[in-house]
């Protein structure tokens, strides 16, 4: 079977186009014009032709890494064994699992686009629920590659590492009160269904 | 910025070999890029023009009024609150963040501004978390998370008190 077999599927060509332009994407479309209205209100004509000259800049320097992010998360979603990731950052991986997920997110190299789907793959491989959140948070709060791009050069090395000192604990705070609180998550598996890790 | 394209590609390129290697159908991996494309992209065009709006309408000369050293713990609740409503990507938050600290923000503020954007950012929530993992991981992440900016905020208060380290230098 030829790789891109998929693409000539109509079922798949419905439900991806669906999924592309369901009731979020017109609820997207819907803010974007009331904020661009409020911005034309308040700010003037000059603020809305700035945020859309600067929105383009933005979105040019965006696109690529965002097909070279999801390539990454697809290319992992494939390659990688479940199992593995079940034994390192499962439910019952403890504080070790905590700490794994911590160092991982510290580590994840990329923007969102990278960090949220390699998330979408660690949902569905049996990583738990603390574990997730911890990852996700150090990504956030100690990703070194937004420390040293970003912190560094605009707040100066000494905020940028008290930054980073402050919230080393935080993550796996933020993990162990995800395994506490009696929410119910669910996520899509690979076949559609819903699961709860 | 580019630094960081650079290392997703030579990522990218280590994973193809990988595959390659071990002779990997193709055809799902192409399947998963294709679908999770279709989810994400036509939303992040609508978010980032959003972002952008708000971004210009956000108040920050008012704000940095309330993130000075005299404003207390007070400060913490705001700068935490200023973190959510900055929609935008890190150029705009440390341009924001440097504004603040110019204006005389005390580190406690800029730490907890700092965090509670980075943890929060809403277009990010918008554009990735929820068409990517769901709303269900949005509520508990949030709730697990919440506290974060203001514990890294009182821990750099706690760090204030003892050592004048981690002074901003902002460009």
């Amino acid at each position: 079977m030829p790789p891109l077999a998929f693409l000539s599927d109509p079922d798949w060509r419905r439900a991806t186009l669906a999924d592309a332009f369901g009731k979020s994407f017109w609820g997207f479309l819907t803010v974007a014009a009331l904020t661009g209205l409020a911005c034309l209100l308040l700010k003037g004509p000059e603020a809305v032709a700035d945020a859309l000259v600067h929105d383009r800049d933005l979105l040019l320097g965006l696109l690529p890494r965002v097909v070279v992010a999801l390539s990454i998360a697809a290319l992992i979603w494939v390659l990688l064994p479940r199992e593995r990731i079940t034994d390192l950052v499962g439910r019952d991986s403890g504080m070790r699992g905590l700490a794994v997920a911590t160092l991982a997110g510290t580590v994840t190299p990329g923007g969102p686009s990278s960090a949220y789907a390699l998330l979408a793959v660690l949902a569905v491989s049996g990583a738990d629920r603390g574990a997730m959140v911890a990852y996700i948070t150090a990504w956030a709060t100690l990703g070194l590659q937004r420390v040293l791009v970003w912190d560094v050069p605009f707040m100066g090395a000494e905020f940028a590492f008290l930054r980073l000192f402050v919230s080393l604990p935080l993550p796996i705070v933020a993990g162990l009160i995800a395994r506490r609180l009696p929410l119910v998550l669910s996520v899509k598996d690979a076949h559609g269904e819903r699961v709860q890790p | 910025m580019n630094s960081g394209f650079f290392v997703l590609l030579a990522l990218l390129a280590v994973l193809i070999g990988i595959a390659l290697r071990s002779r990997t159908d193709f055809g799902p991996i192409l399947k998963r890029l294709f679908e999770q494309f279709a989810k994400l992209v036509p939303r992040m065009l609508c978010a980032l023009i959003a972002a952008g709006f708000i971004a210009e309408l956000i108040p920050k000369a008012t704000i940095s009024g309330y993130l000075g050293a005299d404003a207390g713990l007070l400060a913490l609740p705001v700068a935490a609150a200023t973190g959510l409503l900055v929609p935008a990507g890190p150029v705009i938050a440390f341009a924001i963040a440097a504004v603040f600290a110019k204006a005389g923000a005390s580190n406690a503020a800029l730490v907890t501004f700092v965090t509670s954007w980075s943890i929060f950012a809403a277009h990010r929530i918008l554009i990735y978390e929820v068409p990517l993992i769901g709303a269900s991981f949005l509520r508990l992440r949030t709730a697990s998370a919440a506290v974060v900016p203001f514990l890294a905020g009182g821990m750099a208060m706690l760090v204030g008190l003892i050592s004048s380290y981690g002074a901003p230098a902002p460009m």
